[in-house]
């Protein structure tokens, strides 16, 4: 396991090196550029937007603009975002923790709803049951998320008042106290829910015909035959065999963890890489949006990685080497 | 028979889930049927002057949660900002040296000033005014900020505002280690010298100082990134900075040192609040002050516990012609574009178009149509009794069309051009995510259409618009766009032929002169009144050349909740946020 780790590790490079040509070329083929948003003659003139466009090097080949990004890259520096003026590095710091939280409790949300659902389905299959559950389950994946997430705020915010509208915390808590994390737990909830429920689809779906399958095989009639009790069939036997192909799954939640939520984030205002990445596109801030992108293909690569040595793990009778 | 039974079934489907939507949407018909009941009831105050809404005396204390549209950057200070939400929250805690008054007229702050020829300033300071950790302001505090601006290494917009004093150029090439035109005379007395005597050197000046005490050690080109902007700002003004949640909101906390009177509030609340949640946000009380879009107008003025303020904004929309190519190399227009010369055919333009019934179908009621390129509070803003004002006459436009010789030769019932050429007119729209863009670009084209002349819509993408526009690529041939004017009315830098910003590539010797004019100290001195007549003069010319259509000028709109109190407004902006309070 240990070679092919390495064997696919070193696959990765070629790729990335493939996956950074290509996101460079893709954005500086947008039209504009970082400073064509600044076009206001109350704040500035058009002699120094030239100025700026040679500092940052605008003028200079594109080959050469790409060498010299990916030389700063691999050394670790990112370069300094056009928006905010500061380090690329410490603006994705800054939205990293929010995006995590955000993402680990959709997820979480998201196995508790589809691991119930699934089971359902999957024991009573060709239901009302299960039929009423596959239908939620659609529609809930059809409804585009910006309409959900202003329903939920409708809802949930203003007309219950159970949820904040938006942000990420209140300010007015003391850092680092105890109020200061329920308040964050608070303000994560909403968005979380939209986000989480809103995917079950998937999850449930794959589970369910996997118990299916698994309620047919030789091992579940043995232990039929032998009078174990249904429920324990269900619960144990079939369920960790089931659990075997969600693994896949993980690999590809990993990079979504860090990649956030885009149309969710910006209608929650909560401050995350979602959000950051938008803008980054919006206004042309090419550091920020390429680090972004290998930030993120490079976790999907992992992601692919880690989902395939963990099935290894959890299926010993898939032969990695 | 099955198979029919299942269409049955999706088609009943079909019918719950459109259902579901229509309960969606009955939200937006809903409020918008309410509206015209309560819209008698709702008055909007339009005086130039406004105030806000509470009722009786000031009261201290309190937490007022102001209200932003977009996340900030963070670049909290006056020198390196970029955008309007950044400049919202630099006002509440930091001050200009000068301000501006209701006519837009410069008056003293923190500083004041004498000069006797519009070169050579010399500004007096208060003294005792303390930024935010204690020092007390001086005039090296402006020096520095002055010197920051000129550095080669600052990287933000604002050095067109320092440029002008004498010697700014040679100390930002390196050739000097101070700007020869300042000279400190004492901590509280500064004299500025200019390059050149301009009546508008004062109003084109940089007037915010920064903290030398805690900026000073920082090299310029690692300011804008260091936490003095970016988590500790401090200022001079009402309100201290307590605490930045990045991108979502910033706590600010009364400042007891105040120089300029007793500040009402306790604390207020920065956050930034999307716009789909805006109506929801007034009504529950969970923002207090907050500027409105036009769209959300209709739906705000409904509800009881808010009122709208509305004030006279300073930039107008346009639709502009292509009349020329620019170089910019030599700086100049160095051909012309024959497609739109004719005036005549610009005027039946201007004719074809119902403004008014566009600007309340888009607008809702929130802009005023214009009739030349200055906003009509500025006080150099002509009288419509001197402009042809363009009332919406389409039997006019098919006259001048067909006086010009756009007249329809082959029978499909558009016109032509004069040589008998088929005629089309291109126009250009920029396209970002708001929906209603392309339906009233569309409704501009299908104006043209009206008066007998062929309009085709293009939307381009917002970034690409304005660079093919500044590059005069050929695609564009007429098109939509929007400016503001600055506390100064000098329109020179978007009008004279050797501007790139000149989009329409508008060449008239007679009215660049004009410009060059009010602006020359030898020919109005330091009349006001003397400036605007020249600027009349260059708008009754621009008003009956119409290198641009000129269609409306906003007003800026204010939601206030009711408890609040003590907020004014007029063209120059909201009044000092220390006179606000909230009532419980």
């Amino acid at each position: 396991m240990l070679k092919y780790t390495i064997k696919r590790l070193l696959g990765t490079i070629p790729m990335l090196i493939l996956i950074s040509i290509v996101v460079f070329s893709l954005a500086k083929l947008m039209p504009g550029d970082s400073l064509s948003g600044e076009i206001d003659p109350l704040n500035t003139n058009p002699e120094y937007i030239e100025e700026m466009r040679e500092k940052l090097g605008y003028n200079e080949p594109l080959p050469v603009q790409y060498f010299n990004w990916i030389t700063g890259f691999v050394q670790g520096d990112f370069g300094k975002s056009t928006k905010y003026k500061t380090d690329v590095f410490d603006i994705i710091m800054e939205k990293v923790p929010n995006t995590l939280l955000l993402g680990v409790i959709s997820l979480i949300i998201t196995y508790i709803l589809a691991f119930a659902m699934g089971m359902y389905s999957g024991r009573r299959p060709y239901t009302i049951g299960d039929n009423a559950i596959a239908g939620i389950n659609y529609i809930m994946l059809a409804i585009p998320s910006f309409v959900a997430a202003v329903v939920a705020i409708y809802f949930f915010s203003f007309h219950l008042n159970w949820f904040p509208f938006g942000g990420s915390v209140d300010i007015l808590i003391e850092k680092g106290s105890f109020e200061y994390y329920i308040s964050k737990l608070h303000h994560v909830l909403l968005p979380a829910l939209v986000l989480g429920a809103m995917g079950t689809a998937s999850y449930t779906q794959f589970l369910r015909n996997d118990i299916i399958d698994n309620s047919r095989k030789d091992f579940v009639r043995t232990a039929r035959a032998k009078g174990t009790p249904i429920r324990k069939i269900y619960n144990v036997h079939i369920l960790r065999n089931s659990i075997i192909p969600l693994v896949t799954f993980l690999g590809f939640d990993f990079a979504a963890l860090i990649g956030g939520a885009i149309i969710t984030e910006t209608i929650f205002t909560y401050p995350g890489i979602g959000m950051l990445f938008l803008d980054s596109v919006t206004s042309r801030d090419y550091p920020t949006l390429m680090a972004l992108t290998m930030l993120l293909s490079f976790l999907t690569l992992a992601g692919n990685l880690i989902a395939d040595l963990l099935y290894g793990v959890v299926d010993p009778r898939i032969r990695l080497d | 028979m099955k198979k029919n039974k299942s269409l049955l079934w999706l088609f009943a489907l079909i019918l719950v889930l459109s259902a579901f939507l229509a309960a969606c949407g009955g939200d937006d018909s809903g409020s918008s049927s309410d509206d015209a009941d309560k819209k008698e009831e709702t008055e909007t105050e339009t005086e130039t002057e406004t105030e806000g809404t509470a009722e009786g005396e000031p009261q201290a204390g309190g937490t007022l949660v102001y209200g932003i549209d977009a996340p900030p950057e963070g670049l909290f200070s006056s020198a390196f900002y970029g955008i309007a939400t950044d400049a919202e929250v630099i006002d509440l805690y930091d001050e200009p040296l000068i301000t501006y008054n209701e006519n837009l007229e410069p008056i003293p702050n923190v500083a004041s000033w004498e000069t006797e020829d519009n070169k050579v300033f010399t500004f007096t300071f208060e003294e005792g005014v303390k930024w935010h950790n204690g020092e007390e302001l001086t005039v090296n505090d402006w020096v520095f900020a002055l010197e920051t601006i000129a550095n080669k290494d600052y990287d933000g917009p604002r050095y067109t505002n320092v440029q002008t004093i004498e010697g700014a150029e040679a100390f930002r090439n390196g050739e000097a280690d101070t700007i020869s035109g300042i000279e400190v005379v004492s901590d509280y007395e500064i004299k500025i010298t200019f390059d050149q005597a301009r009546v508008n050197n004062l109003t084109n000046l940089w007037v915010y100082a920064l903290p030398e005490s805690v900026m000073g050690d920082v090299p310029v080109a690692e300011m804008s990134g260091s936490e003095w902007v970016r988590s500790t700002p401090i200022g001079i003004g009402p309100f201290k900075i307590e605490n930045i949640v990045a991108g979502e909101s910033v706590e600010l906390t009364k400042n007891e040192d105040y120089w300029n009177g007793d500040v009402n509030l306790d604390k207020i609340v920065v956050r930034v609040i999307d716009n789909s949640s805006v109506v929801g946000a007034l009504q529950n009380g969970d923002v207090d002050m907050l500027s409105l879009q036009p769209v959300s107008g209709p739906e705000v003025e409904p509800l009881e516990n808010v009122e709208i303020i509305t004030y006279p904004g300073l930039s107008y929309y346009y639709v502009g012609f292509k009349l020329g190519k620019f170089d910019n190399d030599s700086q100049s227009i160095v051909e012309e574009n024959p497609k739109y010369q004719d005036k005549q055919l610009r005027q039946a333009m201007m004719y074809a178009l119902n403004r008014q019934e566009w600007v309340d179908a888009f607008f809702f009621g929130y802009a005023n149509v214009v009739n030349a390129p200055v906003p009509s509070s500025h006080w150099n803003a002509a009288d419509n009794s001197e402009l042809n004002t363009y009332e919406y006459d389409p039997e006019k436009a098919k006259t001048l069309l067909d006086e010009a010789g756009y007249v329809d030769q082959n029978g499909d019932g558009f016109r032509e051009d004069p040589n008998g050429d088929e005629f089309i007119v291109k126009f250009s729209h920029y396209a970002t995510g708001n929906p209603t863009f392309e339906s009233r670009a569309q409704a501009i084209t299908q104006y043209f259409e009206e008066v007998g002349l062929q309009s085709e819509l293009e939307m381009v993408e917002v970034n690409l618009y304005y660079d093919m526009i500044e590059k005069d690529d050929p695609a564009i041939e007429t098109f939509f766009g929007g400016w503001g004017t600055g506390a100064d009315p000098d329109p020179s830098g978007l009008w004279k032929a050797d501007q790139l910003w000149n989009y329409p590539r508008y060449n008239n010797p007679e009215a660049d002169k004009l410009l060059d004019d009010a602006l020359d100290i030898e020919v109005v001195g330091t009349d006001q009144a003397k400036r605007a007549e020249l600027y009349i003069e260059w708008q009754k010319i621009v008003n009956e050349d119409l290198p641009m259509l000129y269609i409306a000028e906003l007003e800026e709109i204010v939601a206030l909740n009711n408890r609040v109190g003590g907020v004014e407004y007029d063209v120059s902006g909201q009044n000092n946020p220390a006179e606000w309070f909230v009532t419980e």
